[in-house]
């Protein structure tokens, strides 16, 4: 399969943390790739590496063979079309409508009509399950439950169609159920659209769940990556110890 | 001997970070005028977010304005006519405050006032933004958070600081004539005539010209505290409280600077 987004001997740091060390990934067309870590460690800095929110201060960031960091204000634009994110916290808009949070991308990089945004914005909250009451386009982010913000920030980030969606931590802070329903959509996503996506998770059920390979973030980089299967297996006592959540001697 | 050594170290080692960070703050804000400048003015100039931003900002101050300059207006006509009776010339009442309110006055406290509940309130706004990653969010769906979010508030601030110092200079003549008739039995229409009759144009210009000034000021200084805060709804508070102290150490700053521009030319 042909790589998507790559990330060759890629160089982080904040101050005097450093977050990436020689960090490599190479994420694959079509493939949901989990990346799974301790708490604080930098996946989500990865992701924003991916996208150009952050960039490396050495190393590649390559989109199709582009270097991300070499993007001019309109290459990044494009980029951004193609590659979309859904935040932590979902991060609507709280100032907007649910259906202008969920059509922004469109008023931002189309001239569809106002009618023809409407139409498709209520077309991707249909397809992550919110398509019963359309008053919910006239809401506001506030109104909505931790579950349907997660799944209005979804909805927005396949306004555009993109071809690759970046999840940060999708399931945190939801009940089972309401994970369970995530887990389920970006597999729909995955299917119906054909979109790469990678998702970053610590809820292990849904990394197995979703995942086609699954990559473990350690000591900086990025050591072990394997299929769901390969990790249920192994017998590498640092992902065994992670996916089982016990706690390292001494630690 | 060694010890005092040691202390002047740390002394200066303490100046040094000060001054490293306040030179850091400064570039910062230049950097954001220029970068605002710069997108700002590609199309679409974004309209109606300027216009939404001078509502939000300008007419929702007008309240404020108004209380402000009515009681400025007021209390520095009492004060000046109070001196001016001690030498017998509290006819002078109206050349005596004109200058004072039109020139430094009205413009000052409309921008400590007005200008700080401006700053504090984008500070607040894109500091939540922040905090809760709405701005990398715009970013990440090929908006630019500048054009979007800076730029707007900037022009706003700019425009509406000036038109509340119009309605200042309005209030704050009506009051002083108030207090000039009923408190030193001079008539308002002749504290009307005086008071017009002492300012130039340049004088009204002078006023205006740091009323634009100190709504650039606001304009930056709020919204450079607010993409800046750093992570956690505590961070949000603190940003808040600096862009007070910082917006009113700037304006004062820049007052000083620009009157001794101005006063040679009016």
């Amino acid at each position: 399969m042909a790589a998507v987004i790559e990330l060759h001997g890629v160089e982080k740091s904040f101050g005097d943390h450093t977050v990436y060390r020689d960090m490599h990934l190479v994420v694959e067309e079509g493939e949901t790739l989990t990346v799974i870590g301790g708490s604080g460690q930098g996946k989500s800095v990865c992701m924003k590496m991916m996208i150009g929110l952050l960039f490396a201060d050495d190393g590649e960031v390559r989109f199709r063979g582009s270097e991300v960091s070499e993007l001019n204000y309109e290459g990044l634009r494009a980029l951004r079309q193609k590659v979309a994110m859904v935040f932590q916290g979902g991060a609507l808009f709280d100032s907007m409508s649910i259906r202008d949070n969920v059509g922004y991308a469109l008023i931002e990089h189309t001239s569809m009509s106002d009618e023809a945004i409407t139409a498709r914005a209520w077309e991707c909250l249909d397809m992550v399950g919110l398509g019963q009451d359309r008053s919910l386009l006239e809401r506001m982010p506030v109104s909505l439950s931790g579950g349907m913000r997660k799944r209005v920030a979804i909805a927005r980030s396949i306004a555009l169609q993109p071809e690759v969606i970046l999840y940060d931590e999708p399931t945190t802070g939801l009940d089972p159920s309401n994970i369970r329903r995530i887990g389920s959509m970006i597999l729909k996503l995955q299917k119906e659209l054909g979109v790469t996506s990678v998702v970053v998770t610590h809820d292990m059920p849904t990394a197995f769940r979703v995942s086609n390979r699954i990559a473990m973030l350690y000591e900086r980089h990025f050591p072990f990556v394997d299929t769901p299967e390969g990790f249920r297996d192994t017998q590498v006592p640092e992902v065994r110890n992670f996916i089982q959540g016990r706690v390292r001697d001494g630690a | 001997m060694s010890h005092f050594s040691e202390s002047a170290k740390n002394v200066l080692a303490s100046v040094g970070d000060v001054l490293t960070s306040g030179f850091g703050w400064v570039g910062g804000v230049c950097r954001l005028l220029w970068d605002a400048t710069i997108r700002g003015a590609r199309r679409p100039f974004g309209i109606h977010d300027i216009f939404y931003q001078m509502v939000s900002l300008g007419v929702r101050s007008l309240p404020l304005a108004t209380v402000m300059s009515l009681f400025v207006g007021m209390v520095l006509t009492w004060q000046f006519g109070e001196a001016l009776i001690g030498f017998g010339a509290k006819n002078a009442i109206g050349y005596a405050s004109s200058l004072a309110l039109v020139r430094e006055l009205v413009p000052v406290i409309l921008a400590l006032t007005v200008g700080a509940k401006m700053a504090t309130g984008m500070t607040a706004e894109l500091g939540s933004m922040k905090v809760s990653e709405q701005i990398d969010a715009i970013a990440s769906l090929g908006a630019d958070p500048v054009k979007k979010l800076i730029w707007p508030r900037l022009v706003a601030a700019t425009w509406s600081l000036p038109i509340l110092a119009i309605w200042g200079n309005v209030l704050a003549l009506a009051s002083g004539a108030v207090i000039a008739d009923i408190v030193f039995d001079v008539p308002a229409d002749y504290f009307y005539e005086t008071y017009i009759d002492e300012l130039w144009p340049s004088d009204y210009l002078s006023g205006l010209g740091k009323s634009v000034v100190f709504g650039l000021l606001v304009g930056l200084i709020g919204c450079y505290q607010g993409l800046t805060t750093k992570y956690g709804t505590e961070a949000v508070g603190i940003s808040t409280t600096n862009t007070v102290v910082a917006t009113s150490v700037s304006i004062l700053s820049m007052d000083f600077i620009l009157t001794t521009i101005f006063l040679p030319v009016s």
